[in-house]
């Protein structure tokens, strides 16, 4: 397979956060280890969520995909050039291509500016940089015109954050990842704070602008349905690695990893009758600290299938067939 | 069916001044609570849904807040009208609560036993080591691994599930004849979620407490309740036995909110239904159905009147608010 299919590739990435010590003399008492090792990559066109518990890791990654937080090891590139090997300069021309839609739509947008400069926020920026050339009229009508396309009467451009909705506030952060003409739109938990009559809107919208932008998304979120709904591809993370990844339909049919098998049948169904009739697996114990290094697979504590080896080297992630990959002994590997 | 009622409410409206007009919260609500049974109220943020239990046991900060009509009826007494004394011998003793967060419900300079052994020792005059001993065998209970030595930590030494767990163990301490959960397990992971819906479902089967579960999460409802109240700006708009609401939904908004959400088992629809615009502010609300801006089968009348409650099964208390199903229209 040849690597330019790829958008976005990422190899080996880490993320460790040391834990100090010590008001004065501050002393290294060890790191937390929110990402530990994951690759993964997504095609042109593709969306892939990362679905996973809160602590597993999944903003880290995507803040050091994002270049917003430095990786302690690996690579992220983006067409095939390594993202952190660019210069400050490169870096701020590069980010034209990857943009970020935030989860909290209240504290993401700035509330002393109107809907239509947050919008054109991105794009006057770049022009004062002299990486696009628009002049402002211009900018102004992109600004209205973004704003139309996700759903935003052209009315409200003069109105401040705290005027409108959560729903309308997450549109007017989607208008301005959309502003600079990204490739990659990096989507943290993009609808976990809206209502679920707001949040089918959102998603739809989402899938309508993937449609007609072109776009490839990197999705995070923690609530596995709508994960399912929205994208191509998934990977499921527990404690900063990804333990399976492989396409929406396969993950929902057949789960191989204990782990996405008891997040699965943990996520209630909307049918009673369905609900009545399930036999959920309930996992023992909390989520361990990822400040401790695991010998053995970070999992086993809670698995309900742990054997003898699991306790004495991590599994690695392998293919089990075309397309999926996962990491557990049951399943093969060294 | 035939289980005794043990808690009644009667046409409560709460509202709230505010500096920009007057919000009714709650806006007439009535629903009934048989013995052990477990009953859910959905409804986005500000339907109402919370505000409707905190008015049951008188919770609603006042000012700015006001219980403006209505009874609660529990144990042939209304507790809206019962002297504040009265309402406090019961709180905690026959009808308790757990709230969404439970970092900031526990107080965290007190041992999770002493809080737990406070209720006991109040309404069960029982000294401090005997409530003490109560309150282990709570932790336990509730599967708290290690609850003796656990027993003297403080909230903070304990994970969200585990401080959860002590919440279900503080409300249901004096085995209480109703539990009111208000979103339970919103701020927990899937899988801790589960724990714990699981543990309240045993804990209730057990002791055929009435549980009245709050949430927005409609695959929540569909496993843990028997009977279900939709809520949409202070009102109940519809009321179904679980099967009825999730197979046969008769309101409009109840059908747009089941259309909504994504399913996991990927059974839902290519592209989900969404409900358009957003739910309307409660300040100053006209005399019109708050559903219908909305509306995908909205009509003339909507726009004009309110519509009434409708019964649909005297039996079942099946019960709709919505001009499609009054019975001029089901008969025309």
């Amino acid at each position: 397979m040849p690597e330019n299919q790829y958008l976005l590739d990422v190899r080996g990435l880490k993320v460790h956060f040391p834990i100090e010590k010590g008001l004065v003399f501050k002393r290294n008492a060890g790191w937390v280890r929110a990402v530990d090792g994951v690759d993964f990559s997504i095609r042109k066109g593709e969306a892939l969520g990362l679905v996973g518990e809160s602590g597993c890791g999944k903003s880290t990654t995507a803040m050091a995909v994002a270049q917003l937080q430095t990786a302690t090891a690996g690579q992220v590139f983006l067409e095939g050039r390594d993202l952190a090997k660019l210069s400050a300069k490169g870096l701020r021309a590069a980010r034209k291509d990857f943009q970020l839609v935030f989860q909290d739509p209240y504290s993401s947008l700035d509330p002393r500016q109107k809907a239509q400069d947050i919008i054109a926020e991105p794009l006057r920026i770049f022009a004062k940089n002299g990486l696009i050339t628009m002049d402002d009229t211009a900018i102004q009508r992109e600004a209205l015109s973004l704003m139309d396309r996700c759903g935003l009467s052209a009315s409200f451009a003069g109105r401040y954050p705290h005027e409108f909705s959560g729903g309308q506030r997450q549109r007017i952060g989607i208008a301005r990842a959309l502003a600079l003409g990204p490739k990659l739109i990096i989507a943290d938990e993009p609808v976990s704070a809206l209502d679920v009559s707001i949040q089918s809107q959102i998603l739809n919208l989402l899938k309508d602008l993937q449609k007609d932008f072109d776009l490839t998304f990197l999705f995070i979120a923690h609530d596995l349905a709508v994960i399912e709904y929205f994208c191509t591809k998934i990977a499921v993370m527990y404690l900063g690695r990804i333990v399976e990844i492989t396409d929406s339909a396969t993950m929902a049919k057949n789960p191989l990893h204990p782990y996405t098998k008891a997040l699965l049948s943990a996520v209630p169904l909307p049918d009673p009758r369905k609900e009545r009739g399930r036999r959920r697996i309930i996992l023992k114990g909390d989520v361990p600290s990822p400040s401790i290094e695991y010998r053995g697979c970070p999992f086993r504590e809670r698995c309900p299938e742990a054997m003898d080896r699991c306790s004495l080297s991590p599994p690695s992630l392998m293919a089990t067939e075309e397309g999926h990959q996962v990491s557990c002994f049951l399943y093969g590997g060294a | 069916m035939s289980e005794e009622s043990i808690l009644r409410v009667e046409g409560l409206v709460t509202q709230f001044s505010t500096d920009r007009g007057l919000v009714k919260a709650v806006d007439g609500i009535s629903f009934n609570l048989r013995r052990g049974e477990t009953l859910g109220i959905v409804g986005e943020s500000g339907s109402g849904k919370s505000v409707t239990n905190l008015s049951i046991l008188r919770l609603v900060q006042s000012p700015p807040g006001n219980i403006a009509a209505g009874q609660v009826i529990f144990q042939g007494r209304d507790l809206l009208q019962a002297s504040e004394e009265e309402v406090r011998l019961l709180r905690g003793k026959n009808i308790s609560m757990i709230f969404q967060d439970p970092l900031t419900s526990l107080n965290p300079v007190l041992k999770v036993s002493m809080q737990i052994a406070e209720a006991i020792q109040l309404h069960h005059g029982q000294g401090r080591k005997a409530a003490r001993a109560k309150a282990v065998e709570m932790m336990k209970l509730i599967g708290i691994p290690d609850a003796e030595r656990r027993a003297d930590d403080y909230p903070h030494q304990f994970s969200g599930g585990m401080r959860q767990r002590i919440m279900i163990a503080m409300a249901l301490s004096c085995n209480p004849d109703i539990l009111i959960a208000d979103e339970p397990t919103t701020a927990l992971d899937v899988t801790i979620q589960a724990q714990i819906l699981e543990l309240i479902k045993n804990l209730s089967a057990k002791d055929k407490t009435a549980v009245i579960l709050i949430t927005h999460d409609l695959g929540v409802v569909a496993g843990m309740c028997d009977t279900v109240c939709v809520m949409y700006a202070g009102r109940i708009v519809e009321r179904a036995s679980v099967d009825e609401l999730f197979y046969d939904p008769k309101h409009p908004y109840t059908r747009g909110l089941l259309d909504s959400i994504p399913s996991v088992d990927l059974s839902g629809p290519d592209r989900l239904y969404s409900i358009p615009g957003a739910p309307p502010n409660l300040i100053d609300m006209p005399d019109a159905c708050p559903f219908a801006p909305r509306c995908s089968k909205v009509m003339e009348v909507c726009a004009r009147s309110m519509p009434p409650e409708t019964l649909l099964d005297a039996e079942t208390s099946r019960s709709v608010r919505c001009w499609l199903h009054t019975k001029e229209n089901r008969n025309a």
